[in-house]
């Protein structure tokens, strides 16, 4: 019951403002929308007994194996809370920006929403794929009616990028689908009772991964990212980084891991590799960027090089760590967007060259970006600590040289995040007007933001609660190969 | 049975209304008519009883086939009605062939013996040949209907051919005895019987612009009016597919056959959807968007599985209905943008009526596979079929080929979704809009619950 709301309530808000346009109050009737949504996963995740849970289960089209099923593990319900929590940080951030039609913004936000809501529930591989790719349709208006300049070439470029994995997807889904005793099943439990050959997971790794790879990205199929992030509206690039990259995370848990795990024996050196190359690349670019937008755009990159890696490490440390990695990378990254705009608010621009000594005349919000800051450098007690001494030690007792190279990611992580910090708010004033200082409102934005990451960094528990059941079951297959 | 009749008959009254000049009533007639045999169809359902000696057989699936042809019609006249106001004065023969059109359509699903399908093929485009040089001032139109009719003579005579050569081995035009004589065969057929098999796959082939035998139809679609080039790539490709389906479900495919429909296909699906990314004009995009789908249907004819029928005529369907509805958009638009029919005459149509915009984008969602539309479902359909037949290469090929489609269907969004300095002053009249929200309704409706032929 609790799901079905999740699943309806943002589509129903987002089509009655799409028909309504109240344009005035539409940020306000968005916020109440998300804002009960968080509650409603806060008490699923309450209510949570720490077994698998199916709520709906119906026949669709059973010809193609397509079922609704709707469900959720301690991963999905771990994945449903954080899209909850973000969502009115995003609708929220809208409330500074200087958006024509706002009903439609928040219209498709909340699309994407219930879509995103869809694809963490979905407990049938089709209705997984139905879901994956509708999500992709809000975002695709968002970049193309609200996005900078050359939106239109990005747009594309995006679009098919990810159109691209959507197909190598599906289609070795199908080839799945096909191996299921007739009658065929696409769900996901009877996909994960597969035991195919091992040649044949050599290759369908790929078939599956790829979708998942390009979503997140990692490299070399990054280079959509860096342009579409720089481009979107603050809103779409706060979707696309917060949530929609967890897709991907949470399509290898729910596919390529349990389906093909030979596959994932026999490529994961490889893919750790291409991970860490990515992370330590995309810190390097991050470094020389001048555009502070860019810069998150590629941290971000960098960032998610590292959970990749961790994820496919395997183990109980490295899976845990890239899952609550996700988690608190949601909740950076949104801090770090929404500081953007609050920067970009102040001084007329993204160019860092252009800034310095903000501190001096905005002193409240040179401690909020530091607090926020703290995080992405992974400061202990905060919750990217938690996440990446996770997956540190799962990528050790992988293989030490690994662990060394996401130790140099986290430590080149730290300089160019310090580095704009400076580059941004200390030194001389670059002179200017006078700006505002914090106000009520983006302390209300951003203190509850530090206050998740500071709390989950302090007590990660409840989070690691979730995870073990489920990261033990998707482990035990891999005892059973050996 | 009646249904056909009915329908012939329909044709004979359409043209006398045109004699009375009773121009106002001929597309309530012709709606009104259709309508009666899509009810006459839909009470004889099942009657599984053959006709004409054996000739036709209506059974579930050929009934199934032909309300779906007659549906589409309905809603083309329905558009019909504001389209033909504007043009010259006698219509009544251009919706009298389009009926005729239809009955040989009827024939092409229902077909027991090899002369009716010829019969069938020939009814079917004695008309277009006719009603693609419809506007009789055009150059484009005349050499759209010139060029079909010397193209679509030759490869009809190649058909012929075919048959007789078939018959010359089964000394029968039944298919029931043919299937026997190819069953007798068994992969090895003789170079009579292959050799015919080819020739009538040639004329079939043509029948539906399969890539290399497609030369015909960007120009013809690009010079013919526009409603006669909607009806040509939604009820003539629907026909011609099943009469496709038909024979080579009963025929079987030899290896030799198969193997150059296998590349046939794969070339289908290459020209159509490479050349496409190059067009410019709609109409034209339109046409190797046809030809690109035809790859993936031919994928259905050579997979030649039981359950194939099903996905072939919901995937033609699908496609019909959202092929009706952008030729109708393109239309609409084409007339605020003073005649022009490029595709970037699209632009700022979401200024001017979103809901059309919208409309057309679920139609274009669905040609391009986008899920819960229903063009997603019938890919995937096809995809499976094609898995399950064993064509492992051929989906990964189709499926990267699928990626391109998306490509430029998606920039007649782009186009129509980006604003414009100049707003676009589209004019919509009642009907018209209805059929195009009928279409968008319909792809979304059956994309949520897929028809699937028992």
């Amino acid at each position: 019951m609790l799901l079905a709301a999740l699943l309806l309530l943002p589509f129903v808000t987002a089509t009655l403002l799409l028909v309504a346009r109240p344009e005035a109050q539409a940020r306000l009737l968005a916020m109440a929308s998300t804002l009960v949504t968080a509650v409603v996963v806060l008490l699923l995740w309450a209510g949570y007994a720490g077994s698998a849970v199916t709520v709906v289960d119906h026949d669709w089209v059973p010809a193609v194996g397509l079922r609704l099923v709707l469900g959720y593990d301690g991963i999905a319900l771990l994945m449903l809370v954080l899209t909850g929590l973000i969502f009115p940080f995003i609708i929220g951030a809208g409330f500074k920006q200087q958006h024509d039609r706002p009903a439609t913004v928040n219209a498709l936000l909340l699309y994407a929403q219930s879509f995103l809501f869809g694809v963490f529930a979905a407990q049938n591989a089709f209705l997984f794929y139905i879901f994956y790719e509708l999500a992709l349709v809000p975002v695709f208006f968002l970049l193309l009616f609200w996005g900078g300049e050359q939106r239109r070439a990005v747009t594309m470029r995006f679009f098919i990028y990810t159109l691209l994995g959507g197909l190598s997807l599906l289609f070795g889904l199908a080839w799945c689908v096909l191996q299921t005793p007739a009658p065929y099943s696409a769900d996901f439990t009877a996909l994960h009772a597969l035991r195919l050959g091992s040649e044949v997971q050599v290759w369908l790794f790929w078939a599956l991964f790829l979708a998942f790879a390009i979503k997140l990205p990692i490299f070399p199929f990054h280079s959509w990212q860096p342009d579409t992030y720089t481009v979107a509206p603050l809103q779409g690039t706060m979707v696309l980084g917060g949530v929609m990259l967890k897709m991907g995370l949470y399509g290898i848990l729910r596919f390529v891991m349990p389906i093909v795990p030979e596959g994932v024996v026999f490529w994961r050196d490889l893919v750790i590799g291409l991970s860490l190359a990515g992370a330590l690349y995309a810190g390097a670019i991050a470094f020389r960027q001048r555009d502070l937008k860019r810069l998150v755009a590629w941290s971000s990159l960098s960032h998610v090089g590292l959970l990749c890696a961790g994820l496919f490490a395997w183990n109980s440390y490295g899976v845990s760590g890239a899952l609550y990695q996700a988690f608190a990378h949601a909740v950076l990254l949104v801090g770090l967007l929404y500081m953007v705009g609050a920067i970009h608010a102040r001084t007329g621009t993204h160019d860092l060259g252009a800034m310095g000594g903000l501190k001096l005349r905005t002193p409240r919000l040179a401690v909020l970006f530091l607090l926020v800051l703290v995080n992405a450098v992974a400061l202990p007690l905060t919750q990217s600590f938690v996440g990446e001494w996770l997956m540190f030690n799962g990528l050790w007792q992988h293989n030490g040289w690994m662990a060394f190279a996401a130790a140099c990611t986290i430590v080149l992580g730290a300089i160019y995040m310090l580095w704009a910090y400076q580059r941004v708010m200390l030194g001389p004033d670059s002179g200017g007007p006078a700006v505002a200082d914090a106000d009520r409102d983006d302390h209300l934005y951003l203190v509850p933001l530090i206050a998740i990451s500071l709390f989950l960094g302090v007590y990660p528990g409840p989070v690691l609660d979730l995870l073990e059941a489920p990261v033990q079951l998707m482990l035990n297959t891999l005892t059973a190969l050996n | 049975m009646s249904a056909l009749i009915l329908t012939s008959v329909l044709g004979v009254l359409l043209l006398y209304l045109g004699v009375f000049g009773n121009k106002r009533l001929l597309a309530p007639v012709a709606v009104l008519g259709l309508l009666g045999a899509i009810a006459l169809m839909a009470s004889g359902w099942y009657m599984d009883v053959p006709f004409f000696a054996d000739m036709v057989r209506f059974d579930g699936t050929a009934a199934a086939f032909n309300m779906g042809l007659t549906g589409l019609t309905i809603l083309l006249f329905l558009f019909g009605v504001d389209y033909y106001a504007r043009m010259e004065r006698d219509v009544a023969e251009h919706y009298a062939l389009m009926v005729f059109s239809l009955v040989g359509a009827y024939l092409l699903t229902s077909y027991t013996n090899l002369l009716v399908l010829f019969l069938g093929i020939e009814v079917l485009s004695i008309p277009l040949y006719i009603l693609a040089g419809g506007k009789k001032t055009s150059y484009r139109s005349g050499e759209a209907s010139f060029k079909y009719f010397l193209l679509g003579s030759f490869a009809t005579a190649l058909f012929l051919m075919g048959i007789a050569l078939v018959y010359g081995v089964s000394a029968s035009f039944d298919l029931g005895r043919v299937q026997e004589v190819a069953e007798a065969q068994g992969s090895a057929p003789s170079p009579l019987f292959l050799l015919g098999l080819f020739f009538i796959a040639i004329g079939l082939s043509f029948k539906v612009a399969a890539v290399p035998f497609h030369f015909w139809s960007p120009d013809v679609y690009e010079g013919a009016p526009t409603l006669v080039t909607a009806f040509m790539a939604t009820v003539v490709k629907m026909a011609a597919f099943a009469g496709f389906f038909r024979l080579v479900h009963l025929t079987g495919l030899p290896p030799a056959l198969a193997n150059t429909l296998l590349a046939m296909t794969v070339l289908t699906l290459f020209v159509g959807n490479i050349v496409a990314l190059r067009q410019t004009n709609f109409k034209r995009l339109m046409a190797y968007s046809s030809v690109a789908h035809t790859g993936f249907l031919l994928l259905v004819v050579l997979g030649n599985s039981a359950s194939g029928i099903s996905t072939l005529f919901y995937y033609t369907l699908t496609y019909g209905l959202a092929t009706v509805g952008l030729f109708v958009v393109m239309v609409l638009v084409k007339r605020a943008a003073n005649g022009s029919e490029e595709v970037r005459s699209f632009r700022g149509l979401y200024q001017a009526k979103p809901w059309l915009a919208i409309t057309a984008l679920l139609l274009l969602l669905s040609l391009a596979g986008i899920p819960l539309t229903a063009g997603f479902v019938a890919k995937y359909q096809v995809f499976l079929l094609a898995l399950q037949a064993g064509f492992l290469k051929t989906t990964v090929f189709a499926v990267a080929m699928a990626l391109v489609g998306i490509y430029y269907y998606f920039v007649v969004v782009r186009e129509a979704f980006t604003a414009d300095e100049q707003p676009l002053d589209v004019q919509v009249t009642p009907l018209n809009g209805l059929v195009v929200l009928l279409c968008g309704i319909a792809v979304v409706a059956l994309g949520v619950w897929p028809v699937v032929l028992p």
